[in-house]
């Protein structure tokens, strides 16, 4: 049995993907641009498979990523979470924003969530953001949100850098208490 | 939002939800099974979590999805059965995939039927198919030997498959 809980920030709703994200998630996935260091371009049916295993990885790992829904529309802005796919060397969080809703800070509003989720709720002692090193606009994020460089990697052939998040203890957020 | 996946049992087989530590097994069939090339094509370990992932992921979407089938006396992972409708898909499909060592003992046959039963009597499903393309003979036999029959072609991604429908246990197909 899983259950992906439902989340919320200032402007967001994160919640589990469901059936109808798939036509705005597919225009992000169809985004060459968007896509350029997070797996390049897909087809609708690629997209669709990809909804489903940030979906599955809420099962496998017991957390994953979120859809991010506008509260104020219903919109679908894009998503976020704290995953971990298989060849990274430990958790992340990630986001990924459709093009109608970049550049408004949507990105940091909820990879904040996904932080205070990962230390409050899943107990992690630290997270970080495994990010393209050609990756601009995601590593203006991750210094957005404190985060700092912390080694590196590689995935799938490109360079990647280890976004350290700022830890439990020195992050702005109140502290919430623990899940009991 | 919480969903449980069902776990259905047959003379030799349980069909349950995939799992993280099916990783090896599925691995080894994506890297080395010729059958894969009837599933997405060969694929890397990091193809293969991430096609379990979709698995679970697609029963969280749509309420039904792939199943894991394990050997009762062995425990062993053997393949999958799945109900599985992908935007591509024009009606939800049972289909199977069977890790060659285990092929030609009526597994997918038995697992098949299990599922089948599950799609229509829990789901109460109207009707089912299955996608076969023209050249997957052993498909083809094991749909036949379901009492499925050709209805027609169906073009998906580009590709042209036959489309096998399944009788309904309650007559209507």
């Amino acid at each position: 049995m899983t259950t992906i809980p439902t989340l919320e920030t200032e402007r967001l709703m994160l919640r589990a993907f469901c059936v109808a994200d798939h036509k705005p998630f597919a225009e992000m996935s169809a985004d060459a641009e968007l896509m350029r260091f997070v797996g390049g371009q897909m087809d609708g049916p690629d997209a669709w498979r990809r909804m489903a295993a940030y979906t599955g990885m809420w099962s496998l790992r017991g957390y994953g990523p979120w859809a991010l829904q506008h509260k104020a529309t219903g919109a679908f802005v894009g998503y976020s979470g704290v995953t971990w796919p298989y060849g990274f060397p430990e958790p992340e969080i990630n986001w990924g924003l459709h093009r109608s809703f970049i550049g408004q800070g949507y990105a940091a509003e909820a990879a904040t969530a996904a932080r205070t989720f990962a230390y409050d709720q899943l107990g992690f002692l630290t997270i970080m953001s495994f990010i393209d090193d050609e990756n601009a606009p995601s590593i203006a994020v991750a210094k957005r949100l404190g985060a700092r460089l912390d080694g590196g990697g590689s995935y799938k052939g490109r360079a990647m850098g280890i976004w350290r998040h700022i830890s439990p203890e020195t992050r702005p957020e109140k502290r919430k208490p623990h899940m009991t | 939002m919480t969903v449980i996946i069902p776990t259905l049992e047959t003379e030799r087989l349980i069909l349950r939800a995939f799992r993280d530590e099916d990783h090896d097994a599925v691995a080894d069939f994506y890297a080395n099974d010729p059958g894969a090339a009837y599933v997405g094509g060969s694929t890397d370990r990091r193809g293969a979590w991430r096609v379990i992932a979709t698995f679970v992921g697609h029963w969280q979407l749509r309420g039904f999805g792939p199943l894991a089938i394990e050997d009762k006396a062995t425990q062993r992972w053997l393949g999958w059965c799945n109900l599985w409708r992908p935007p591509e898909f024009p009606e939800i499909e049972v289909g199977w995939t069977l890790a060659a060592p285990f092929r030609g003992k009526g597994y997918v046959h038995e697992a098949a039927v299990r599922v089948r039963a599950y799609a229509f009597d829990d789901m109460q499903l109207p009707t089912l198919v299955s996608y076969i393309v023209p050249g997957n003979v052993a498909s083809k036999r094991v749909a036949e030997r379901l009492g499925a029959k050709r209805d027609g072609a169906a073009q998906i991604n580009g590709v042209t498959v036959d489309v096998w429908r399944h009788p309904h246990p309650r007559g209507a197909s």
